[in-house]
């Protein structure tokens, strides 16, 4: 499995997504497995139905993904769409976007417990790659409108509101 | 009727009444898999007695913050190992204790699989599937790992150009 992920690295959202694998560590997989051994002990999934889905996950990926401008025209219209937040609370402190909410693990538990899973929300980091990941998560637990912001609050500041300034981690 | 909206019609028969729900006082054992970070703890309390000179399985009880598919087969795992050995419920597995509700749908075998989980941590705590702690990262962990503590945010303007 180590070698799988180093070669697909979006193997384990696309594992967890469609097969509830990976996610945590009540149904994690060790490096040192075989994708074989992990579909025999998960109620013997068939292998190469598992290798199309890991080979379709790019395209899985890319189907959970909101553009910062839709997100922008579609708040901007007054729809209630959760924008939560995944980065650090130091980066939240440095900048954030207006009106979205800091990713913790009160709400966390709030989202799994509460939220119906038909809710449409959006997840935003630094750059879109973390965002992706909370969303494959989330959407492996059933929620079908998990998105995630591509390119982060660095693209919102490029191509939506330029007052909300860029910054870099050193 | 299909068989997905048959299965979600059995899960809800299921959870309308669930069975054994909430810890045991004087349990033999007690066994947990997952965590409530994950959204997905589930816990087993055992309770052991003696009929012929056998030990078996007197009650079980579960407490859950997995979906309604885990508390469905938790309820009815409570059920089906109640007057088995420990060596009988522990042949067990996921499918078995599933098995009243149907073929699972792939996304909630996960779920039979945390009740066959809780049961073996309770009944077999030295025997486990996977070392946890020789995982490969979850999408949990990289969620919650420190997100970039020790690096330090340099503000510019948006129209200066980022790396």
């Amino acid at each position: 499995m180590g070698e799988l992920l180093r070669e697909y690295p979006g193997a384990q959202r696309a594992l967890f997504r469609a097969y509830h694998i990976g996610g945590c560590s009540s149904c994690g997989f060790s490096p040192s497995e075989t994708l074989r051994a992990v579909c025999v002990r998960n109620e013997n999934l068939p292998v190469d139905e598992v290798i199309d889905t890991i080979l379709a996950g790019h395209e899985a990926d890319q189907k959970m993904e909101i553009s910062p401008k839709e997100v922008a025209e579609r708040l901007q219209a007054g729809e209630q769409i959760p924008l939560i937040d995944v980065r650090s609370r130091e980066e939240w402190d440095a900048v954030h976007i207006p009106g979205s909410i800091f990713f913790t693990q009160e709400l966390m538990q709030q989202i799994l417990r509460e939220w119906p899973k038909e809710r449409e929300f959006v997840f935003y980091c630094h750059h879109g790659f973390r965002s992706l990941d909370a969303a494959s998560f989330f959407a492996g637990h059933g929620f079908r409108n998990a998105h995630t912001m591509t390119g982060g609050i660095d693209a919102w500041s490029v191509g939506v509101d330029p007052e909300l300034p860029r910054y870099r981690l050193e | 009727m299909n068989s997905a909206d048959d299965f979600t019609k059995r899960v809800e028969e299921a959870i309308k009444n669930p069975k054994n729900l909430g810890e045991l006082e004087g349990a033999d054992a007690v066994g947990t898999v997952g965590s409530e970070d994950c959204g997905d703890m589930l816990r087993m309390w055992v309770k052991f007695k003696e009929v012929d000179g056998k030990r078996v399985i007197d009650k079980a009880t579960f407490q859950t913050f997995g979906c309604e598919t885990a508390i469905a087969v938790a309820s009815l795992a409570t059920e089906l190992i109640s007057g088995k050995t420990v060596e009988e419920a522990l042949t067990m597995s996921g499918e078995d204790l599933s098995a009243p509700l149907g073929p699972l749908p792939p996304l909630k075998i996960h779920c039979a699989q945390l009740v066959e989980g809780a049961l073996r941590s309770a009944l077999a705590p030295s025997e486990q599937k996977v070392d946890s702690k020789n995982l490969a990262p979850t999408l949990l962990q990289q969620l919650q790992s420190p997100k970039q503590e020790s690096k330090k945010i340099i503000l510019g303007s948006s129209n200066e150009q980022q790396p």
